[in-house]
């Protein structure tokens, strides 16, 4: 092999393994927050010019336009609190108490982060949604078919599935201490 | 085996520029392509008031189905941009401003402007701005303007419609 034969080679099997490597980052980048609050995480980074090139491509690839923490603190949940991956043929329960912000909502993505079609055409539960027999506790039951009764965050049979939590104009307390603040609880409860 | 020494060292720094490549490719070409879509039916520098975001209304990777956007694909190569937003009473509504690096350099809610209309002027560094209005100054041409509104329900959208309209964009240049 000539010399020059051997530099292209290494040149091109770096270039492509740095490009793949970079890209395989931007789309996992979501789960590799900076803070983690139970199967809940999230970045400081988003939306601002603090953040890294890896968090900024992660951002662009999976939540372009997202508003900097100071305004909205956006919550990923890809695993359930075992650490399964979230599975739309399953049913999970996803329960809380009031949550810090001037309003929040949970809505359910694919593996890609877009909204899945439904019968019910609900794709989000959110602090508007409760209504006033819900008491200081609320509860929503994800799953492919509707529950019994409550409130319901259709999934999809067969499809893997993500969380994002909003949290419009969080509360000072909870940006001071965001690992250790209540947030939802997701429990899987049984699978089909 | 010497002989790899120097490939080998040039498959290291190939794999560091090919990483920082990618992600750069990844944050400005993404970017680039959502003011493809958002301008593709009404234009740069123009107000585009989406309706609400469901399954097959997905212009933007992982939408609030519960907010109505509405987006001003701007481009400042021909002057500054005016935006002016008229925030919906007692609804959330907030205007971002992302570069083309997806930085965000303005952000403002309807509490922030006490519920009233405001105006921002995007534009680059030395360009000639209207007296008495606020600015922004950017390090790029292109970016899009963003306005949220929060919805409690979808049904809601056709209520409020008529006042969100009411916020626009423009070219101030000639």
């Amino acid at each position: 092999m000539k010399r020059w034969h051997r530099y292209a080679l290494g040149l091109s099997l770096g270039l492509a393994t740095g490009g793949a490597l970079a890209w395989h980052a931007t789309g996992t980048g979501f789960r590799q927050g900076s803070v983690h609050n139970g199967v809940w995480s999230t970045s400081l980074g988003y939306g601002t010019k603090s953040g890294d090139a890896l968090t900024r491509a992660a951002v662009a690839r999976r939540g372009l336009l997202a508003l900097p923490q100071t305004e909205t603190v956006y919550w990923a949940a890809s695993t359930d609190s075992q650490g399964a991956p979230l599975d739309g043929s399953c049913t999970y329960r996803l329960s809380g108490r009031a949550i810090d912000s001037r309003w929040w909502s949970v809505t359910l993505y694919d593996a890609e982060g877009y909204l899945m079609a439904n019968k019910a055409n609900i794709w989000s539960f959110s602090s508007a949604s409760l209504g006033k027999g819900d008491g200081p506790d609320w509860r929503v039951t994800i799953s492919p078919d509707a529950p019994d009764g409550g409130h319901w965050l259709p999934s999809v049979r067969g499809k893997s599935f993500e969380l994002t939590l909003r949290m419009y104009n969080p509360g000072a307390a909870f940006r001071a201490n965001m690992a250790g603040a209540p947030l939802p609880v997701l429990v899987k409860e049984a699978c089909a | 085996m010497k002989t790899w020494l120097g490939p080998v060292a040039a498959a290291l720094l190939a794999g560091v520029a090919g990483w920082y490549g990618v992600l750069a490719l990844s944050t400005f070409g993404l970017m680039e392509a959502a003011i493809q879509r958002v301008s593709q039916d009404y234009g740069m520098n123009t107000m585009r008031y989406g309706t609400l975001p469901t399954p097959t209304n997905q212009p933007i990777v992982r939408p609030s189905p519960d907010l109505a956007y509405s987006t001003c694909p701007y481009d400042l190569a021909k002057g500054p941009v005016l935006v002016s937003v008229t925030p919906v009473p007692g609804r959330y509504t907030s205007l971002s401003v992302f570069d083309a690096r997806t930085d965000v350099a303005f952000v403002r809610n309807d509490l922030q402007a006490g519920g009233k209309p405001f105006d921002v002027v995007l534009a680059r560094e030395g360009q000639a701005v209207p007296a008495g209005k606020e600015v922004v100054r950017l390090g790029y041409d292109r970016g899009i303007a963003l306005i949220r509104l929060l919805l409690n329900a979808p049904g809601e959208i056709e209520a409020l419609d008529t006042i969100r309209r009411q916020s626009t964009c423009r070219s101030l240049g000639g």
